[in-house]
């Protein structure tokens, strides 16, 4: 299963979208179900709107949370992708 | 009270071109004359939405049977539902796949009856499984959230790997493979269709090879028959705790059977709320919770996790709604499932030779018919 490329443009597959927001909570309605998106992987779904490229999302998350270590945002966003892609949650 | 019917299933009609063997609409089918009217429909889905509900799932008989079904699925997802399309694909064309897509639909569930024709037609009772390739091709090239529901069985089995390779040339994102379950019209026609243990044991292998094959591709969901499974299912997530049905007349139900169990009340939705039917109705509050239990689910461990198993499989067998699901091997009317496997496993079926479908005549069938 292949990582999101730099200039790729993730974001939710066909039949996924955010549900409405309620009590605060981001879920994230698919075709059995719903998924709850907290903390990181919730920031980092947030920025998957299929105009952002990787690098893009990489950057901005890195001065979301004013860290350094650029190679751990990145290979931990793209885990997090590539896992939902494995689920057809999103598309890159 | 914390229960939310996470998922409504609205059986919009029970007409359907098709008369599948094994169809799990009730065999008291509802007539056309009675069906909800689109406003009443538009109601139901706003009244569920209200209620928590997060997906709306458009189902019959055939859905698309009904002339405003684009103006339903608008309705459905302008409550704020998330719209799934359960449909056999007949009396789908390419525009009418565009203006329901466009009308906000998010999940299409396309069901085929086997990989191959001849077997699939004699399941369904007509000539459609051409046309349903036809179809699978056409939505492929939408954006939508494309599942492919086959059912499987005591004819077609053997013949899993087939099966999954022709879903694999339609390219859904999800193929979902049920065994039959025996309610509505699969009741009578159980000596058919029941697999024997070997096949079902052979099935969960073939499985588990596909879905390692296919990882990432398409993702394989699978239901084994609850008869050889020695627990219950928690059937719908337990009664009264996730969903509601309303059936085409506008009868709440708990699920899709439960209209064969006596003395129940249904109310209706054009006589009540939904909230008051959720909340307050006799009959969505009977087997709520565990207080109508008996032993032994009464005091088993496993109460909270299958709930005494399915009310209406325990009525269909026992005659009796109260008694624990005859499919847990803890019940004290187990021997009812015992028996019928049994019958289904007679030494010659372990040679594999179970009868292929196109030895059985038609007429040893019972057919699901059409409402007047």
């Amino acid at each position: 299963m292949a990582i999101p490329e730099d200039d790729s443009r993730p974001r939710l597959a066909p039949g996924c979208r955010w549900a409405e927001a309620s009590n605060g909570e981001r879920t994230v309605l698919v075709p059995e179900g719903a998924i709850v998106v907290k903390g990181t992987g919730r920031d980092i779904l947030e920025h998957c709107d299929g105009q952002r490229t990787f690098a893009e999302i990489v950057q901005e998350l890195q001065s979301l949370y004013t860290l350094t270590d650029v190679q751990k945002i990145r290979k931990e966003a793209s885990n997090f992708l590539e896992q939902l892609r494995e689920k057809r949650i999103v598309d890159f | 009270m914390s229960f939310v019917p996470l998922a409504l299933i609205a059986e919009l009609t029970h007409r359907c071109p098709l008369h599948c063997v094994y169809c799990s609409n009730p065999v008291e089918l509802q007539k056309s004359a009675l069906e909800l009217s689109t406003d009443e429909w538009q109601q139901v889905f706003r009244g569920a939405a209200g209620l928590g509900t997060l997906h709306a799932h458009l189902t019959g008989g055939e859905p698309l049977a009904r002339q405003d079904i684009v103006e339903l699925v608008a309705g459905a997802r302008s409550a704020g539902l998330y719209t799934n399309l359960i449909t056999s694909g007949i009396g789908l064309s390419e525009k009418k796949l565009e203006d329901i897509l466009a009308a906000g639909l998010e999940h299409i569930q396309l069901s085929f009856q086997d990989s191959r024709e001849e077997a699939a037609n004699a399941i369904a009772g007509a000539r459609t499984h051409g046309l349903k390739v036809e179809l699978a091709r056409l939505i492929r090239k939408q954006r939508v959230a494309f599942t492919m529901n086959i059912v499987v069985h005591r004819g077609n089995l053997d013949r899993l790997d087939e099966i999954i390779e022709f879903a694999e040339q339609l390219q859904p994102d999800r193929l979902e493979i049920a065994n039959v379950q025996y309610y509505g019209w699969a009741l009578p026609n159980r000596d058919a269709l029941l697999p024997t243990r070997a096949q079902v044991e052979n099935s969960v292998l073939t499985i588990a090879k596909a879905q390692e094959r296919l990882r990432g591709k398409m993702r394989i969901d699978y239901v084994v028959p609850d008869y050889y499974a020695r627990y219950p299912k928690a059937c719908m997530g337990g009664w009264g705790r996730r969903l509601m049905l309303i059936d085409p007349a506008g009868r709440a139900l708990p699920c899709h059977a439960a209209g064969v169990i006596p003395g129940l009340h249904f109310p209706n939705v054009r006589e009540r709320s939904l909230e008051w039917i959720w909340r307050e109705s006799a009959v969505f509050n009977k087997f709520r919770g565990e207080d109508w239990m008996m032993e032994p689910c009464r005091t088993c461990d496993r109460r909270s996790e299958d709930y005494g198993g399915c009310r209406c499989q325990a009525f269909l067998l026992t005659g009796d709604a109260m008694a624990t699901d005859p499919v847990c091997s803890l019940a004290p009317q187990h021997a009812l499932i015992e028996n019928q496997l049994q019958k289904n496993n007679l030494p010659a079926d372990d040679s594999g030779s179970t009868q292929p479908l196109r030895e059985r005549a038609n007429s040893a069938w019972t057919y699901r018919v059409n409402p007047t």
